[in-house]
């Protein structure tokens, strides 16, 4: 489902050059949930955002559902993100002019959904991530926690084919940090790809794979669970 | 501590520089407008005050009234009156004339001569009354001898090219005058337009000539007394009307005069040019509403500077808030802070100030010249001008600078040293209230604008209800058939008559009329044949006056007055039920057959009303039009004034020297004066001219201003939603999503404007307009095209940022953080 080869990412300022990703070669198969680990400024972020669409490598081939969109135009780059992708990011990410229940519903009124059927599935995201009942409140009212529960509502709601989850638990104390990752665990058992960078090992314990980066090479690759 | 705080300030405007120079540049172009406007406004409250002892100079004025009529005002006088007050009253120390003669004369030294409008004829006393700063001479005397003549600097120079040419010799329409003083140049903040002032003994003096045709109506100079230094004008009023019973003997001149009532007032010098305007008035007047108007604009556009000033500081806050958290983690006060921020304020608005006083000085001959004045920017000998621009300095950092340094300083540090942006509380609606205010302004502006050109337009053109195109003035007086016949053989004239001062509206004569035995007073206008034709003007009903029939004109010695042709006007105020029913009917009325004698000697006499022509004006669109009477008259000089010539309009220049030539071959070496009516009309409309010209600049630049600052603002808070536009990014938004979402942010503002804007300026420009007699409507278009400008420019402003950020890459967004 979605195949990088040799991919290499470049960074430049004035005067330094960053090799953030350098030929990185990996596949992952639909349904699939890997972690991806390594200290901080090995790539990983780089490497989410590069399979998020959010970002294009500076060279090498990245097949996204059998399509090579190492050159697309941002205007096709965004509608792939819109019909196929959600995303959790560490810092939740969640607009503070709206409310929860407003939040979620951002990943939808870019894909001319209806606004019934909108209303119902938003309903529906937070209801299974249990915080249905804070619907009306703005993202400061809430803890932590509830802010990446949020997140993950608004990351499911689309129905996306791949999920990206940048840290999703770095921010969050370790009860809250379990619950998140029973979300994600449930949404790849439902068959949902998720791909998550994570400096936890237990978390990425979790995954069925776990891939290790160290200046931006992939230095490892462990299979955890069958 | 100071310097700290100081090398704080310089460093972020320096950091800053877009923002900076905006909000310096939007404050500088806000200030210098509001100098010259400020300049304008003490220009119109200053007038006449440069008189030595101003206090003690009045005019006189009178109002006339008949009976269920609109009072006339006038600014002059019957002769009688400045020589009787110095009888009558001690209180007066002296009372003096001045009149500036219907035409003017031409005047020659040597080879050299000019029609000199601005020669006026005044009694010796004038000069007692008003000693006007004199370069040369003694002026309290200047005039006693009949030939004396008081000259300007300017004039001096223009005639004997030096300063002091005391005693040399003038022609006046080629009397000999001699220059017994010289005086500085008036300022343009004085009622009077003279620049030579001949003494009125002289026996070719309009005085000497008004003498012998006064009567208590005639109306013909302007009259001034000066009261002895402590008597007091409330002890004279009183007597006044006592004054008018003994000296206006109305009732025996004219029977039908009994139930006119005449009011005289003294009206002091300094007030002259704010009254409401009146007829004989020698500029036209100043108008309180319409100066509070200009310096309510002048105060919004500084407003509309100071509006950006407080939301680019807002906006900007953020930025501060590490150094205000490490500055409240290091000890300072909430108190030390808005110290610090308010000194800011007040760097940037000095910054702004310093800039402002450049510009105005740069504009200010422009501005001089817009409005016909010559103002200066006199800080040494006004130490007014310099408080006022401090004071307002003081104020405008003040209030710009309270808010910003308020919401700057209550940033919880805890908060800011974490790195987390603190919610200002109602920090946004602030701003958009402040933005909306801004725009409100500037729509206000705009329609007040077009509209103020509508009228403008309107009243100079089909208000008038004539044809004015290529129809050239010459002042002949009088106009003579021979000098008419003649023009009309000039190629490229098609069209030529005389008219009367009173058929131009240029004066008035009310006589009354009766009609199956009911009175009316209606205004008597003298025309020639082929007036009406002239202007295009074509009869309602019956004809006009046709040159193959003699007694279409005046005929000396006849029993009956010549027919007549009436307006619109006087048709329905006669009783007419149409235009129709008035031909044929017989009408009464005085004709005076030769102005050169007095009024009210002729005896009432029949005549026919011919024909009945639509309502025209050659005045202003102030007044109603008059119910007039037109009749062919005497070719003498009261009753024919000008000439007035239709070209064809296809060669104009070989035209006019064609006319030039004929005018020499018949009139001599008088100069000739002509313009073209559509240009000599605009007289009537200089002030409204003006006073468009202000509020449109005034609008330009409070539109400058905030499309400057919106600029700068959608900068700043399209970065500040930098995060938020990552995520619907992120989410699938595309570019013309974003594009929408940030600039329908700032159209918000704009339709709200909106609401305010429109029945503000329904209401302002409803009271304005309701000043002209005949107006354009306020038209719904104009509210909507400026609310669309409004809409385009803000838009257009915040285009280019919201396109360069909705088109980013979604990863840069989200990296932000």
């Amino acid at each position: 489902m979605l195949k990088l080869t040799s991919v290499y990412k470049t960074y430049r300022t004035t005067d330094v050059e960053t090799l953030a990703l350098n030929e990185v070669s990996l596949e992952i198969a639909a349904g699939e949930f890997v972690a991806i680990m390594g200290p901080s400024g090995c790539g990983k972020s780089t490497l989410l955002n590069v399979l998020g669409l959010l970002d294009s490598p500076t060279s090498g081939v990245y097949e996204f559902f059998g399509e090579d969109v190492a050159g697309y135009p941002e205007k096709t780059l965004t509608r792939l993100r819109r019909d196929h992708l959600g995303f959790v990011f560490q810092s939740f990410n969640l607009i503070d002019d709206l409310t929860v229940a407003e939040n979620v519903e951002v990943a939808l009124i870019y894909r001319r959904d209806v606004g019934g059927e909108r209303k119902r599935r938003v309903a529906e995201a937070l209801e299974r991530v249990g915080i249905a009942h804070r619907a009306g409140h703005r993202p400061q009212q809430l803890s932590g926690g509830q802010q990446q529960r949020v997140a993950i509502a608004r990351a499911l709601v689309s129905r996306p084919k791949l999920i990206l989850a940048d840290e999703p638990t770095g921010n969050l104390d370790t009860a809250n940090g379990e619950a998140v990752m029973a979300l994600l665990t449930q949404a790849a058992q439902d068959g949902v790809t998720v791909v998550m960078v994570t400096h936890s090992l237990a978390h990425a314990a979790l995954a069925q794979r776990s891939i290790k980066l160290l200046d931006g090479r992939v230095v490892s690759e462990t299979l955890l669970a069958a | 501590m100071f310097r700290n705080y100081f090398a704080a300030a310089l460093r972020n405007l320096a950091r800053n520089r877009l923002y900076a120079g905006v909000t310096i540049t939007g404050l500088a172009i806000g200030f210098a407008a509001a100098m010259l406007i400020a300049l304008f406004v003490r220009d119109e409250y200053s007038y006449d005050r440069f008189v030595p002892g101003n206090t003690q100079v009045y005019r006189v004025s009178e109002s006339l009234l008949n009976i269920g009529e609109r009072p006339i005002e006038s600014d002059s006088t019957p002769m009688m009156v400045a020589p009787a007050l110095k009888l009558d009253f001690p209180q007066v120390q002296f009372a003096a004339r001045l009149s500036a003669g219907n035409f003017p004369p031409s005047v020659q030294r040597g080879n050299f001569s000019a029609a000199e409008a601005n020669l006026a004829w005044a009694d010796p006393d004038f000069f007692r009354i008003m000693p006007l700063p004199t370069i040369a001479g003694d002026l309290a005397g200047a005039l006693d001898a009949p030939d004396g003549i008081v000259l300007t600097r300017s004039v001096a120079r223009k005639y004997f090219g030096r300063d002091t040419p005391i005693g040399e010799t003038l022609l006046i329409d080629k009397h000999p005058m001699r220059v017994t003083a010289v005086i500085k140049d008036l300022p343009s903040n004085t009622h009077l337009t003279a620049d030579m002032f001949a003494s009125g003994r002289s026996p070719y003096s309009a005085l000497t000539h008004y003498e012998q045709v006064d009567t208590p109506l005639n109306n013909v100079v302007a009259t001034y007394v000066r009261l002895r230094p402590r008597a007091s004008v409330s002890t004279l009023e009183p007597q006044l009307p006592a004054f008018v019973d003994r000296h206006y003997p109305l009732g025996r001149i004219n029977a039908t005069w009994a139930n006119t009532k005449v009011f005289i007032h003294l009206v002091p010098l300094t007030a002259i040019h704010l009254r409401p305007s009146t007829q004989g008035a020698f500029k036209p007047a100043g108008d309180r509403t319409v100066i509070a108007g200009i310096a309510g604009v002048g105060v919004l556009v500084v407003l509309v500077a100071a509006i950006n000033f407080i939301t680019l500081m807002t906006a900007r806050a953020g930025r501060r808030a590490v150094e205000v958290g490490v500055r409240k983690a290091a000890g300072a006060s909430r108190r030390d802070l808005v110290v610090q921020f308010m000194g800011e304020a007040f760097l940037y608005v000095v910054f702004a100030v310093v800039v402002a006083i450049a510009m105005g000085e740069l504009l200010l001959p422009a501005f001089n010249a817009l409005l016909q004045r010559r103002m200066t920017f006199d800080y040494a000998s006004d130490p007014m001008l310099a408080c006022g621009i401090a004071g307002a300095t003081v104020l405008v950092a003040l209030l710009a600078g309270a808010y910003p340094a308020l919401v700057l300083s209550s940033f919880p540090p805890a908060t800011v040293l974490k790195g987390g942006l603190p919610q200002v509380a109602g920090g946004g609606v602030v701003r958009q209230v402040l933005v909306v205010v801004q725009f409100a302004v500037l729509i206000g502006l705009v329609i007040g604008a077009v509209t103020i050109a509508r009228q403008t337009y309107y009243a100079l053109n089909q208000g008038m209800r004539l044809d004015k195109d290529q129809v050239l003035f010459i002042a002949a007086s009088p106009c003579t058939d021979r000098l008419r016949d003649a023009i009309l053989t000039v190629p490229g004239v098609r069209k030529a008559a005389c008219a009367s001062a009173m058929a131009l509206n240029m004066a008035n004569t009310i006589d009354d009329t009766i009609v199956g035995g009911r009175h009316e007073a209606l205004d008597i206008a003298p025309v020639d044949f082929g007036f009406f034709e002239v202007y295009s003007v074509r009869p309602l009903a019956g004809r006009l006056f046709e040159r193959g029939r003699p007694s279409d004109g005046f005929v000396a010695g006849s029993e009956v007055n010549p027919p007549v042709v009436i307006n619109e006007t006087a048709s329905k105020k006669l009783g007419f039920k149409s235009p129709q029913a008035a031909v044929g009917h017989s009408i009464t009325w005085h004709f005076h057959t030769d102005p050169n004698t007095a009024f009210g000697k002729d005896p009432s006499r029949p005549s026919e009303i011919i024909g009945v022509v639509p309502d025209f004006t050659f005045g202003s669109m102030r007044a109603p039009i008059e119910s007039t009477m037109f009749m062919v008259g005497p070719k003498v000089s009261y009753y024919a004034v000008a000439l007035n010539a239709k070209l064809d309009g296809r060669r104009i220049p070989e035209t006019l020297q064609g006319i030039d030539r004929v005018w020499k071959r018949i009139e001599g070496d008088a100069p000739i004066q002509r313009a073209f009516v559509a240009i000599f009309t605009l007289r009537l409309y200089i002030d409204t001219v003006v006073q468009g010209a202000l509020i449109t600049i005034a609008a330009v630049v409070a539109l400058s201003v905030a499309a400057l600052g919106l600029f700068a603002l959608s900068a700043y808070t399209t970065e500040r939603r930098t995060k938020e536009i990552g995520i619907r990014k992120a989410m699938g938004a595309d570019t013309s999503d974003i594009l929408r979402l940030l600039v329908w942010q700032f159209t918000k503002p704009v339709l709200w404007a909106n609401l305010i804007a429109w029945p503000v300026s329904y209401m302002v420009l409803g009271g304005w307009l309701g000043g002209f007699a005949y107006h354009v409507d306020l038209a719904p278009w104009t509210f909507a095209a400026a609310a669309a400008a409004a809409l385009v420019i803000a838009v257009a402003t915040v285009f280019a940022h919201a396109l360069r950020v909705a088109r980013a890459k979604p990863v840069g967004a989200l990296r932000y953080e």
